[in-house]
């Protein structure tokens, strides 16, 4: 058997591998995901104040701050027996919907259109982010990265500290906003949504008009055909902050809702021998039946695709025809088409923008009474959010003085490892033939997972300037006869 | 302020906070720069070093060298690609290189990059390798004496 195998390897910890495996004929067995645990922050927590968890767990990823920061105070919340307050809750959703901007405008420019605008099979050196911007010109470049800014700024703002926020409360926000600040946010939010009309544009420009790149899109190689999971509210429409968690299976058909401690009920974690991390499945649907895709599959998926999939629509009415639009463009329902996760993440960007311009025209959002103070310890809490990558899930236990004695948390890529696992022996399937292995492989296997964008051990600064991808191709007795990197 | 220094980051596993170290220490010496921390690197970082005369970054790194080991590369000494695999594998030298790009006008006239090699990332710790010890104060003599030049 011939093995093929690919190594991202990042600066300083957590790295993934690909491997592939040919059969005797140079067809594709197997192909599997490796990646190290998640770093020991569950270890870490245990010990420490339930108040102080938030602001620690920021650190789990630089990329993903905002969002361990957010699910685990809402897991306060619980810990402590409180709710916030109107204004608080409006203030959270209001920092947590620009995370949501800044987040999904990285992954869609610097990760998404490149495959597109530069095209698939461009020289990796200008199919990046600044071969991106040398096509759709400097300018355009500067006007995305600077409404981004606004984005961050925002965040920043309410968090209430530059790039990891501060002011999460049980029960409470601790960052009120003044007249003048509402004013000067609402201005930059409406630069938010036109950002969001400027990046659906060019989607729709670049990929929707184009009949190959629409081949590609709906084509078998990346089509993954399992269940999905995400948050709806109480009409059904997509939530981020806050929601009821619905899991649909493979022809859309409800499986069941659940919030909370709940998940339990619902996600079991598998233990894989290739592998550090855990597969979850959807357990209402049987026993463990392993990597499978296709009706009676129990595998599920989260992120920007699924929740399009879950809910009936958006919460919002400009991104509500764009969510029309992207049913109506693919027909059927859910849609398996692993490449139509950047369209859903950049309705998804618009959603966020018009939900930030809802928020900061609310009375409350302005109120003083930020924080509904904690009496008791009740030391259980879960918190779940749906994350730009997909449902975040923290949980943690407490003792009587609210210090944690066990934290839980899994994150997107946890998720979506059976589904990652699956779009890339799709795609190995697809492009690897009779032992053929084409030089363009390597960026149309990472076409399969960059749509989830693997969140992975999180420490996130290469220094070096790569991200090294290697290949290496074993005959049938085990001799290298190639290798193939991108470095 | 004419400058701005920057550390990158985990504040809580042990020689990965050299950079950390660096500027926060530094901070309180009431230096004449703006200093900023970052637990990542990504657009952020670009949009903390425009409009400064000069960025000096700090960051520790695994590149095989002796542990504590000190690197003071340029922009172009660390920019081999801009391609990527995930959002979270952006670099110093593709996010600076990306600011070449687009805010030629902003970006600094110079930047410095420090680099510590380190031996300890996965240990929840505050304390630091012996060698990585010794190179965050090195560091931090060399920005300081920057600084006040």
């Amino acid at each position: 058997m011939k093995k093929i195998e690919i190594n991202p390897i990042t600066r300083l910890e957590g790295h993934g591998k690909i491997a592939i495996f040919l059969d005797d004929n140079g067809n594709v067995a197997d192909a599997f995901f490796q990646v190290v645990e998640f770093r020991g922050y569950e270890k870490f927590l245990q010990g420490m104040p339930m108040e102080e968890v938030p602001r620690s767990v920021s650190t789990v990823c630089g990329v993903c701050r905002g969002v361990h920061f957010t699910a685990s105070m809402k897991a306060m919340d619980e810990i402590f027996g409180v709710e916030p307050t109107p204004t608080a809750r409006k203030l959270r959703e209001l920092y947590y919907m620009s995370h949501y901007i800044e987040d999904h405008a990285v992954i869609l420019y610097a990760l998404g259109f490149p495959d597109f605008v530069v095209g698939p099979e461009a020289d990796p050196a200008k199919r990046n982010v600044v071969g991106l911007i040398e096509a759709v010109g400097a300018e355009t470049g500067k006007l995305v990265l600077n409404k981004r800014r606004l984005a961050v700024k925002i965040f920043e703002l309410l968090g209430g500290k530059p790039n990891h926020p501060v002011a999460a409360l049980p029960g409470g926000w601790s960052k009120t906003l003044s007249e003048d600040e509402r004013k000067m946010v609402a201005d930059w939010i409406d630069e938010l949504i036109e950002l969001g009309h400027l990046t659906l544009q060019i989607f729709e420009d670049v990929v929707l008009k184009n009949e190959g790149y629409m081949k590609l899109v709906t084509g078998d190689m990346y089509k993954v055909v399992v269940n999905y999971m995400g948050s709806v509210d109480e009409q059904g429409r997509i939530a981020y902050y806050d929601g009821l968690q619905k899991v649909i299976d493979t022809e859309g058909n409800e499986i069941g809702t659940f919030r909370g401690k709940e998940y339990l009920d619902f996600i079991s974690e598998r233990t894989i021998p290739w592998s550090y991390l855990k597969v979850p499945y959807q357990k209402k649907l049987g026993n463990w039946d392993g990597i499978k895709e296709g009706k009676g599959t129990n595998l599920y998926a989260v992120g920007p695709l699924p929740r399009l999939n879950v809910a009936k629509g958006m919460d919002t009415p400009e991104a509500q025809k764009h969510y029309e639009k992207f049913h109506n463009t693919f027909g059927s329902r859910p849609v398996h088409f692993v490449l139509a996760y950047h369209w859903a993440r950049a309705i998804e960007l618009l959603s966020a923008a018009e939900r930030m311009k809802e928020l900061i025209n609310d009375p409350d959002i302005t109120g003083t009474d930020n924080w509904n103070k904690p009496t008791s310890v009740v030391g259980e809490g879960v918190g779940i959010i749906e994350a730009p990558r997909g449902t975040l899930i923290h949980h943690y236990v407490t003792d009587e003085k609210g210090i944690v004695t066990n934290a839980n948390l899994i994150v997107a890529t946890t998720h979506n490892n059976g589904p990652i696992n699956l779009a890339i022996k799709n795609a190995a399937k697809h492009f690897i033939k009779d032992g053929k292995v084409s030089e363009g492989i390597l960026n149309y296997v990472e076409m399969a997972f960059r749509p989830y964008d693997l969140c992975l051990a999180c420490a996130t600064h290469t220094v070096t300037g790569k991200f090294p991808l290697e290949m290496e191709i074993y005959d049938s007795e085990g001799k290298l006869y190639k290798t193939m990197r991108n470095f | 302020m004419d400058t701005v220094v920057i550390g990158l980051g985990n504040p809580f596993l042990a020689d990965d906070r050299a950079g950390i170290v660096v500027v926060e220490d530094l901070e309180r010496l009431g230096l004449p720069a703006h200093f900023e921390i970052l637990h990542t690197v990504g657009f952020e970082l670009l949009d903390k070093v425009l409009d400064y005369k000069r960025a000096i970054i700090v960051d520790a790194c695994m590149l095989g060298k002796n542990v504590g080991e000190i690197l003071e590369v340029s922009v172009k000494d660390i920019f081999t690609s801009s391609s990527l695999i995930n959002s979270h594998a952006m670099h110093i030298g593709s996010t600076l290189k990306l600011g070449d790009e687009l805010y030629p006008e902003r970006m600094p006239e110079e930047i410095r990059i420090f680099l510590i090699e380190v031996e300890n990332i996965k240990e929840f710790s505050q304390e630091f390798t012996p060698e990585v010890l010794k190179a965050v104060e090195e560091v931090k003599r060399r920005i300081k004496e920057l600084l006040v030049l």
